[in-house]
């Protein structure tokens, strides 16, 4: 039983940046209307940037601050592509450009990052922060489990109750109906890409430690979080919240069973699906009345 | 110096030409009246000068300063507001927060509530929930609290009630008097004419009329014929 609790403990990490970069993800897709694929990519090359920059010497708090200004600047640079030439393109169209777009990420970063080659990933927030039933919860469980809760809440103070808020409300409903307004529909966008990139890039760099550091692995990480978005009907950021941290206990439970233990990646293909399936379900059962 | 001048304004839509060479006036204080047969071109025309489409040809001036290559945000700015066809409010917004959204400096909400007391009950409630008359009444007052020069409006009265056309109807005529421009694409074309005073009326993209409104409501004949083309 103590095992048990214990893995599912250290799952925490892992679940609370699924929560971070699923809420982003949900953030990304409710204001600017993608399902962003590149979305952990735009974090790996912040996170790339941190490591480069520790590699060669550079202290660690200024590196981590170039890198979440990386990721930023790349999540403001995917995010032109998509304002600027498919802004008017449907939401499959895209969505399959930013899988494009990630393949494309991926095969820059490796190149640029040397493949395979093995790197140091300096631990940001090393320790426990509490004891939660005689079992250590990390700092970086803590921290990105925190972060998540916070991006959510002040999301929802900063749309509800700012001007700039109600203009992205009104952008997400109708971008052209905002534009014509007055709304500064691009500048906007871009906004949310940079925010969400910025954010990201924190949430990748607090678990990369964990994960083998490379590229292709941590971008990838986009699928546990989409996992978690689509948990919360990319709608919801309490329910993507939730389900990026069961993600997370879920993986961390899977290690303590030999049988599945090597298969604990596919959890987040399998919920996916289960949640894909069961939305089919609703919708052919609204056809069939 | 009119509020907003065109020339030769050419508009294609997937790749045909819907909008051939129009050209029109819109003058502080008057309504100029865009009638024509369902498919003619009056909502390309609309959609071309505020920018929600592209233009492939001719000028398009606000205030004097060209405007056709700028995007739809820049023209707003610059003083054109367009009230879509089809009553686009923010369904998922309150009424109160659909009128903030293009709030400019100086205007306030209330007098969006003078000019159409009924939406001062509904401040709370989400666009989406607002009668057919309420939404039209929200998406003029919208738009007039962004301070316009010029005002577009397309088909307002489709599927209201009469006694509301015309309550809108007078609105219009009110705003104009007070120095705004207005150009008012409509297919109840008796009453638009009836409140207007310069007319053009659109066949397959150009202009087969460009005069005053009163000489047309007084030829319905004549009217029938530019609608339908036959000579
Ligand atoms: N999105 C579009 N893509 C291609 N063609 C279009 C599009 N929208 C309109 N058209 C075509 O452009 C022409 C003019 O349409 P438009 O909507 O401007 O007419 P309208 O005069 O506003 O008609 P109505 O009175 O029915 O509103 C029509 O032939 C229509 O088929
Ligand atoms: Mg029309």
């Amino acid at each position: 039983m103590e095992t048990y609790f214990t893995a599912a403990v250290a799952g925490l990490t892992a679940g609370g940046a699924y929560a971070l970069l699923g809420v982003c993800a949900v953030f990304t897709y409710r204001l600017v209307a993608v399902v962003n694929f590149t979305g952990a990519a735009i974090g790996t090359a912040g996170t790339f940037m941190l490591i480069s920059l520790t590699e060669a010497g550079y202290p660690t708090w200024p590196s981590v601050l170039a890198g979440i200004v990386t990721g930023t600047a790349v999540g403001v640079a995917i995010g032109f592509v998509m304002t600027r030439w498919f802004a008017t393109a449907g939401a499959s169209t895209k969505a399959a450009v930013t899988a494009a777009l990630l393949v494309g990420l991926i095969a820059i970063g490796l190149r640029l990052t040397g493949g395979q080659h093995p790197h140091v990933m300096p631990e940001l927030f090393p320790g426990s922060a509490f004891r939660l039933a005689g079992v250590q919860v990390t700092n970086a469980s803590a921290l990105t489990i925190g972060l998540a809760v916070l991006f959510t809440v002040a999301s929802s103070l900063f749309l509800n109750g700012t001007r700039t808020g109600l203009h992205l409300r009104a952008l997400s409903e109708r971008p052209m109906a905002a534009e014509l307004l007055g709304v500064r529909v691009r500048l906007l966008s871009l906004f949310v890409w940079g925010v969400t990139g910025a954010f990201t890039t924190f949430a990748l760099m607090i678990i990369a430690p964990q994960r083998s550091p490379n590229f292709m692995t941590l971008s990838l990480l986009v699928v546990p979080a989409l996992a978690a978005a689509l948990i919360g009907l990319f709608r919801s950021f309490w329910l993507t919240l939730a389900g990026g941290i069961a993600l997370g206990i879920l993986e961390g439970l899977a290690s303590t069973v030999d049988v599945v233990s090597q298969y604990r990646s596919a959890i987040p293909f399998l919920v996916i699906l289960a949640v894909l399936l069961w939305s089919q379900r609703e919708a052919r059962w609204d056809e069939a009345r | 110096m009119s509020a907003l001048r065109v020339s030769g304004l050419s508009i294609a839509r997937a790749g045909l030409p819907v909008v051939s060479g129009v050209d029109l006036v819109a003058e502080p204080g008057a309504i100029s009246v865009v009638l024509g047969a369902n498919g003619a071109g009056k909502t390309t025309l609309l959609e071309g000068l505020s920018g929600i489409i592209p233009v492939t040809g001719g000028t398009i001036a606000i205030g004097g300063s060209e405007v056709q290559n700028a995007l739809a945000g820049l023209r707003s700015r610059a003083g054109l507001a367009h009230v879509e066809q089809g009553r686009t409010v923010f369904g998922q917004l309150t009424t109160d927060e659909n009128l903030r959204i293009g709030l400019r400096k100086g205007a306030g909400t209330d007098e969006a509530y003078g000019l159409f007391p009924e939406l001062t009950q509904r401040r709370q409630v989400r666009g989406g929930l607002l009668s057919g008359g309420e939404q039209q009444m929200l998406v003029i007052a919208r738009a007039l609290l962004t301070r316009p020069k010029v005002l577009l409006i397309d088909e307002m009265s489709a599927g209201l009630a009469p006694v509301i056309v015309t309550r809108l109807m007078h609105t219009v005529r009110r705003l104009a008097d007070e120095g705004l421009a207005v150009l008012l694409v409509e297919q109840f074309a008796a009453l638009a004419l009836s409140i207007g005073d310069r007319a053009y009326v659109m066949r397959r993209g150009r202009f087969v009329y460009d005069g005053d409104c009163g000489s047309l409501a007084k030829a319905p004949d004549e009217l029938h014929r530019l609608y339908l083309g036959t000579t």
